[in-house]
């Protein structure tokens, strides 16, 4: 009914008033309110004893209908003068006229078409007079009085009108701050919860649709509003559930997110495009972008709320297990979730939750980091994956992610000969590292297809000959042409440079907040292991964790606690070593299925619960999909998995039964007793996995040597090795025994290696743990074809002996760190692996290289430093890979023929890709705009060869002509001396912007 | 006098940011496949490809290995490098800027502000040997034969030698040379002389010496609005004071000791990302500042 009036005074309003004289108005509007206060004076009980209650007669309800559709057309188009209110206006407040009429359609059946017909008119009256009116008492009191009426169930049709509505007001409300006091007295008044408005919009937070959107945009009205005003913030942190029911609705719209996704091999991560059509990750993106402006604009109350609760109510019950569900399907999908939370977030204080719950936080007693970085070594599409979520990590150039990944590691400069650590600010003056890059092309790759001078236009600025008109005295004419003409010179190359300049720029600027410039002397290299012991002491309470238990009476989360203790438990010590803990690039030692701890209990009867669980699910994880993928390249990768996974459950067994023929591995077991004691009363599994695992007594070593190396620091002394006598808690750190048990260890390795030689290699680059029983039971399940390449031992890298005079010094921590390891390891398998982890490996350590800080950019890219004997350093592993490559070429016949059929299918791609690109861009929230902040993901992450990376939807069909079973060789072969380019580049633009940094 | 000049180049202290702007800038122009994002060996898109690897002529290219066909740019990038060191140096009153044309000829201006010389506004030109850094020492010119006994009468060429005897990577830069140059001009040293003329009369006549000094001086002042003596885009040309060029140039350069902090500010809020706190090595031990109000 009134839904037809209202459109039909829109049209009347094209006739206008203009002109009509105001009095007149008044007059009309004074004669129709004798109408229908009539005919409302005629139903009223208190006036009229004969009023029945619901008893209206159809056309006097049209009556008042028409008059009150008239009155309220003469209200809005009324122009006030000056401040004062119109006549009319004045008339309707103090004849309470809305009030009467609201009370009027109560005393009519109060249904939804009535209540959607109030809603109508009060939207029409605040968007439309020319007059404020939401300052009068008698306007918005009647309106509050609709609005709580409207609580509660309501129909759709009722919500819609009711959020437009809400909406207007929000807007209205953001516009004129000053009406705000009046929205929370009126609601006092009527005894309603404070802020109505606002409490009611809560319950449309997360609903699809239009009415959802709505909803959440004047929310956020509401939340810039709070930003200025303490009131607002305070009363929605305090009183209403606007941050938990945000954020426990992350987890809800997360449930029904579809668990698997949809596998052609081509895919490594959620695009727009993909995540566009699925409803359900359409709701949840939605939801996560409103988290996002929610805390762009809120007051910092409201964000530090939400912050928290996204934290505890929906990364650590949900993500954490989801992170670690039984398929690898799941896996991966979570994965590749995670990763697109991370590329659609852009406001810092939502990224930094998400990191710190990578970083930092702890699934059954393992960092979310380190489950992560062991999975680029599955060989499943999971490896792709996970590949493209550390791609964004790094992409992000955030100090934090770049420690806790790398930085950590090298930091006391271990790798490297103690005589080399002032080269770590050296820069290449003269491209000798470029060259020598360069230098590892294939000859077989360098046919390929490349331009010649004469091909371009002549006139390259670099080496033109001097022009002849330039006035020369002295004849320099000749010294100035550097090329001859006809000689080849990859013009490609300029692009290269001209890139890593743009990345290497980029990330500069961003790493100007961090906290220190990582060069070899701050973070100092020699007190870094103390102050990282020294800040794990002191830093048992997290901010953060204040915080949240301060705001945690609201609403309690069942992890809250708890949490908070682990937190403190797991800051005391580990979260320094434990990640650092293997000598190489061990995945092993930091996989769940990890049950060193197992020692504890002699004989160790059965592994802890959930432990068992895990390893249940890693042997499902790797026997289950791998037996059914028969095509797949990577057996060594699976066995390593398996034997890892096995040969731990054994280790530890097999250790101490070795262990006991010598004397002093005997001793090594008190010591992890006296280790147990330290510590009663934490959790012992933890604690032991920490503390007696192998790598653990590493890192002892590590320690060891450093006191014994470094000039006796009394400081240092005191706190990492006190007098015997209270060798508490500090044993771990010192136990001269460790040595003793490395011996050990280098005894049953050295007996692995004679027994299987086909993964010699293997085994003393990444050096694990694996008992030979295990092995070969494993390698008969498994070991279908053993690929060649991985017994091809490589000329480069030195093949370390695991065996020298000193064995504690050959383990002395030399370790760049898990991810590095691991990704190098990757990288040297080049041949096996697929395009997509080849070019996402590639994509990874350009990133890497192109970050300033010398720590990283000497590691990479100095070829002439020279690293310890146990250190792999990327430079020799493409020294391997320049090999398996020439190797490859030499026993497959037309490999220049597909080397160029390879390089024009990559060609092809790129060009498919251009688009896809630009959707990754687009792939932010649009709200990054209004901070400034909104970094642009495919600036960050893009590299040179990442176009390549096509996307699944441009998926190219085949490539044609090259034998499936060669394909992948012959791409990597391709790539490689890309990749050379890639880097030659970067480490060339290094040598000439490294100073920039310096002088701005 | 001095306020009365400026150089054209006013920006010539700081790294040459046209310079490196103009050449991508140009190049991109001239690939047949102008887009950044293909990067693999271009192939022009017309062209076949298959014919390439098949003649001849580029198997003889590749037996010349990949050093070669990078060569220019390991040379290239090692004069930046140089040129950055010497903007790091920041030596008094010496400026140089490297060719438009070629990256092995450096064009530059002395400027002596006391002793003998005070006053003295000379302009140079350093040539690199092509094979440098292997080569022999950089060579000196001035455009004007200056007054000195290290300075060739007819040729203006400096006597760099005698500090370089033989050039050694690494340990010899670009810089040493121009502070070599700039150091002349105030400890004079007359052994073994180009200009004997001068060395003698700076040991037996010092007040004639002085006075020649004096005319040289004048002579290059004289000259110092002439063209330059090389046509290059980036060769320093002086000219007369003009308000309506060099009055905002100034204005720029002395308000520039503020700027950089503010623009610094800003930056640190747009971008990057730390939670690192100073002189720790844990990730997000920084204290929330989220409290601004």
């Amino acid at each position: 009914m009134m839904s037809s009036s209202t459109s039909r005074s829109n049209n009347r309003q094209a006739v206008s008033l203009q002109g009509v004289d105001p009095e007149t108005c008044m007059i009309v509007f004074k004669t129709h309110w004798g109408q229908v206060i009539k005919i409302l004076e005629r139903h009223d009980p208190l006036k009229n004893t004969q009023a029945k209650y619901g008893a209206i007669p159809p056309d006097e309800a049209s009556t008042v209908q028409n008059y009150v559709e008239h009155m309220l057309f003469l209200l809005i188009e009324e122009q006030a003068k000056d401040a004062a209110m119109g006549p009319i206006l004045e008339f309707v407040v103090t004849e309470n006229i809305m009030e009467k009429l609201f009370l009027w359609s109560l005393r009519r059946e109060f249904t939804d078409e009535t209540k959607i017909e109030q809603l109508k008119i009060y939207e029409m009256l605040v968007t439309q007079s020319h007059q404020p009116l939401l300052h009068h008492k008698p306007i918005l009191k009647p309106l509050m009085m609709l609005l709580s009426s409207c609580s509660g169930t309501s129909t759709p049709a009722v919500e819609l009108e009711l959020v437009i509505l809400l909406n207007q007001l929000c807007s209205i409300l953001a516009k004129d701050p000053s009406i705000l006091e009046l929205f929370f007295h009126t609601s006092e008044d009527q005894g309603a919860a404070n802020f109505l408005i606002f409490s009611l919009l809560i319950p449309f937070i997360h609903r699809e649709g239009t009415v959802g959107q709505q909803a959440r945009d004047a929310l956020l009205f509401i939340m810039s509003l709070s930003a200025e005003n303490n009131v607002v913030a305070n009363h929605i942190v305090e009183n209403t559930y606007f941050c938990p029911v945000l954020a426990t609705g992350l987890s809800g719209l997360y449930s029904s997110l579809p668990t698997k996704l949809e596998e052609n091999g081509e895919w490594h991560c959620l695009l727009k495009d993909d995540w566009l059509l699925s409803p359900a990750l359409v709701q949840f993106m939605n939801s996560l972008e409103f988290c996002n402006a929610v805390i762009q604009v809120a007051h910092p109350l409201i964000r530090n709320q939400l912050v928290n609760y996204i934290y505890n109510g929906f990364l650590v019950p949900v993500v954490a297990p989801a992170l670690h569900k039984v398929t690898v399907e799941e896996v991966m999908t979570t994965t590749a979730y995670l990763d697109l939370f991370l590329r659609s977030v852009s406001e810092p204080a939502l990224l930094q939750i998400f990191l710190r719950f990578i970083l930092l936080h702890q699934h059954e007693n393992v960092h979310i980091l380190d489950t992560l970085t062991s999975r680029i070594n599955t060989p499943f599409q999971l490896c792709v994956v996970s590949l493209a979520l550390f791609r964004t990590l790094i992409g992000l150039h955030c100090e934090d992610v770049m420690l806790q990944l790398v930085l950590r590691y090298l930091i006391p400069c271990n790798h490297m000969m103690l005589s080399q650590r002032w080269a770590v600010r050296e820069r290449d003056c003269y491209s000798v590292s470029a060259a020598k890059l360069l230098a590892l092309t294939p000859v077989c790759c360098s046919t390929g297809i490349t331009l010649t001078v004469e091909n371009q236009a002549k006139d390259y600025i670099l080496w033109t000959k001097a022009s002849s008109n330039a006035v020369s005295r002295i004849g320099f004419c000749e010294s100035m042409c550097i090329v001859k003409y006809g000689r080849t010179v990859d013009i490609s190359y300029l692009q290269y440079l001209w890139e890593a300049e743009a990345i290497i720029l980029h990330c500069m600027k961003d790493c100007q907040v961090w906290s220190a410039p990582y060069d070899g002397e701050d973070p100092d290299p020699d007190t870094f292991i103390q102050t990282l012991a020294e800040e794990n002491n002191k830093n048992v309470e997290h901010p953060m964790f204040r915080l949240q238990q301060r705001t945690s009476s609201n609403c309690s989360f069942s992890q809250m606690t708890p949490l908070g203790e682990k937190m403190q438990l797991e800051l005391e010590w580990d979260d320094s070593y434990d990640t650092g803990i293997s000598p190489e690039s061990d995945v092993s030692s930091h996989q769940p299925y990890d049950d060193l701890g197992t020692v504890e209990k002699q004989p160790p009867a059965e592994p802890p619960k959930h432990i068992q669980e895990m390893k249940k699910n890693a042997i499902m994880l790797v026997k289950g999909s791998y037996i059914e993928e028969s095509d797949f390249q990577d057996d060594v990768v699976v066995y390593r998995l398996c034997a890892q996974k096995d040969a731990q459950d054994n280790f530890q067994e097999e250790t101490l039964s070795t262990a006991t023929e010598s004397q002093n591995a005997v001793q090594s077991q008190p010591i992890k007793r006296s280790l147990k004691n330290s510590h009663p009363d934490t959790n012992l599994e933890d604690h032991n996995r920490k503390n007696s695992s192998l790598p653990q007594d590493v890192t002892k070593e590590q320690i060891n040597q450093k006191v014994v190396e470094a000039d006796p620091k009394p400081d240092l002394e005191l706190k990492l090795s006190p007098p015997e006598e209270n060798q508490n808690s500090n044993v771990r750190l010192l136990s001269p025994d460790s040595e003793e048990f490395i011996a050990q260890y280098d005894k049953i390795i050295k007996e692995l290696d004679s027994n299987t030689t086909a993964l010699e290699e293997h085994k003393l680059v990444t050096f694990e743990p694996i008992s030979p029983v295990e092995e070969e039971e494993d390698f008969e399940n498994f070991s279908v074809d053993t690929p060649s390449a991985e017994s091809m031992l490589s000329p480069f890298g030195p093949k370390e002996d695991t065996l020298p005079n000193h064995p504690a010094r050959s383990h002395n921590a030399a370790f760049t760190g898990p991810f590095i390891s691991v990704v190098l390891s990757k990288l040297e398998n080049m041949l096996e692996n697929s395009l997509h982890v080849n070019l996402l490996l590639i994509g990874i350590i350009t990133q890497l290289a192109s970050y300033p800080q010398p720590l990283l950019r000497s590691f990479l890219l100095n070829t002439n430093i020279v690293l310890q004997p146990s250190v792999r350093s990327l430079y020799q592993v493409l020294a391997s890979v320049k090999n398996k490559i020439e190797q490859f070429a030499s026993i497959q016949k037309d490999f220049p023929v597909l080397l160029i059929q390879a390089q024009q299918y990559l060609l092809f791609r790129a060009d498919m890709s251009d688009v896809t690109s630009e959707l990754l861009t687009k792939d932010n929230f649009q709200h990054n705009s209004s901070t400034g902040k909104g970094r642009n993901f495919s600036e960050a992450s893009h590299t040179l060869l990442q176009p390549f990376l096509a996307h699944k939807a441009k998926r190219i069909t085949a490539l044609p002509g090259i034998p499936l079973h060669v394909r992948n060789a012959i791409l990597a072969a391709a790539l490689f001396p890309e990749f050379l380019k890639e880097l030659a580049a970067l480490a060339q633009e290094h040598s000439i912007l490294c100073y920039k940094i310096l002088d701005d | 006098m001095n306020p009365f000049w400026s150089m054209s180049t006013s920006s010539s202290r700081k790294r040459p940011e046209i310079e490196e702007k103009t050449l991508p800038g140009e190049l991109k122009i001239s690939p047949p496949r102008a887009s950044i994002k293909k990067q693999l060996p271009s192939i022009p898109k017309n062209a076949v490809p298959m014919t390439k690897p098949a003649s001849p002529a580029p198997s003889s290219q590749s037996t010349n290995g990949t050093h070669a066909s990078y060569g220019p740019f390991y040379l290239e990038y090692s004069l930046l490098a140089e040129f950055t060191l010497v903007v790091k140096q920041k030596l008094p009153g010496v400026y140089v800027q490297p060719s438009y044309r070629s990256a092995l000829m450096w064009f530059g201006v002395i400027f002596i502000r006391h002793g003998l010389y005070q006053d003295g506004v000379f302009k140079f030109t350093v040539y690199i040997p092509d094979n440098y850094p292997d080569g022999d020492c950089p060579r000196l010119v001035f455009d004007l034969p200056v007054f000195h006994p290290l300075v060739d009468p007819v040729s203006g060429e400096l006597d760099v030698k005698r500090a370089f005897a033989k050039w050694r990577r690494n340990h010899n830069h670009i810089w040493q040379v121009l502070m070599y140059a700039r150091r002349v001009f105030y400890k004079i040293d007359t052994t073994i002389p180009l200009n004997p003329e001068a060395a003698v009369l700076y040991e037996k006549d010092i007040q004639l010496f002085k006075s020649k000094v004096i005319d040289s001086i004048k002579l290059c002042s004289n000259h110092l609005f002439d063209q330059p003596k090389i046509e290059d885009p980036y060769a320093i040309s002086f000219s007369p004071w003009n308000p309506t060029i060099h009055d905002e140039a100034r204005e720029k350069m002395l308000t520039q000791k503020k700027k950089p902090e503010d623009q610094h500010c800003k930056s640190m809020q747009v971008s990057g990302l730390s939670w690192v706190k100073p002189g720790s090595v844990q990730p997000f031990s920084k204290e929330e500042k989220t409290m601004p109000t």
